[in-house]
């Protein structure tokens, strides 16, 4: 089980997952070790779930597509919006949580566990998880950009 | 960008129990309480203008929902009933809006039990993003009845 920290903005409880790494779109990545090799699961952080609103589809790229670096690899629709996301690893998609298409609800959740989007079979992984941020870079992006849009309104 | 809007509307006393409205979109009329508290039949009450804007915006917001969950939707139609509480001290408040939906939807080349369990979801995504709905403090009941038709 994950530990996270947390951080409240306006009335919003957001979480990060201190168990991965994130790209600034919002992607955490995580190595699995137990399923193999080179293998990163990958999904939404709860700070962009929140952001996007209920998630009405997910369609993730299909299986045996091969990513490069930040090519976009799903997109969400919600009942607000629908929001492409960039591959935090290049690689090859080897699954896609199954459960998306019929309950993709599970990303507003539980989007660090049973919301996963996909497993990626990273190809350079070590120059790749350099680009990423640890949890506490993220934790403090996703707090700057969630201020920010607090601002807007 | 502001993300804020305002709404408005301005009555005015006519006499007795009775009052004209204007709404900020355009509509005027006349409203009076209901027969329960010392008013009339057949005009606009201001607790049916409370259950009605819950009722109309929900409505709305399934139609939303229903375009972005990719739903055909063939009718829609419900009743909405807000309980009064009156209290010891003799103020009032509506405990509660139970809304009584009828959905029907086309099913196309989905599963019927796929297409009732996206229906559930869209009208569960229309309360939370309902703007009157969210905004009221009564409990919020939802009771649909969902029919799926099959060709």
């Amino acid at each position: 089980m994950a530990e996270y920290l947390e951080t409240t903005v306006d009335k919003f409880i957001f979480r990060v997952a201190r168990d991965r790494l994130y790209n600034a779109d919002g992607i955490w990545a995580v190595w699995v070790e137990s399923q193999g090799d080179g293998l990163v699961r990958v999904g939404l952080t709860d700070y962009v779930q929140q952001h996007s609103g209920d998630v009405a589809f997910a369609h993730i790229k299909p299986l045996g597509t091969k990513l490069a670096l930040a090519e976009e690899f799903a997109e969400i629709e919600t009942i607000k919006a629908t929001v492409s996301f960039h591959a935090p690893v290049a690689g090859e998609i080897v699954a896609i949580n199954s459960d998306l298409d019929l309950s993709p609800e599970i990303i507003n959740q539980d989007p660090y566990e049973k919301g996963w989007l996909a497993l990626i079979r990273a190809t350079n992984w070590k120059a790749d998880r350099a680009r990423l941020l640890d949890p506490q870079g993220y934790f403090s992006l996703m707090r700057s950009q969630a201020e920010e849009e607090l601002k807007k309104l | 960008m502001s993300r804020t809007a305002t709404y408005h509307t301005t009555v005015r006393w006519t006499g007795e129990h009775w009052g004209h409205l204007a709404m900020g979109n355009g509509p005027e009329m006349r409203f009076a309480p209901p027969p329960d508290a010392q008013g009339y039949e057949n005009v606009f009450t201001p607790e049916d203008a409370f259950v009605a804007a819950a009722n109309t915006c929900v409505m709305l917001m399934f139609i939303w929902a229903a375009k972005r969950f990719k739903l055909n939707l063939l009718g829609y139609e419900c009743r909405t009933e807000g309980t009064k509480l009156i209290e010891l001290d003799r103020t009032e408040i509506f405990t509660r809006l139970q809304f009584r939906p009828v959905i029907r939807v086309a099913a196309g080349d989905e599963p019927p039990a796929v297409v009732e369990a996206r229906v559930r979801r869209a009208l569960a995504s229309a309360q939370k993003y309902s703007l009157v709905a969210n905004s009221v403090k009564s409990e919020i009941v939802v009771e649909p009845e969902i029919v799926v038709e099959v060709n």
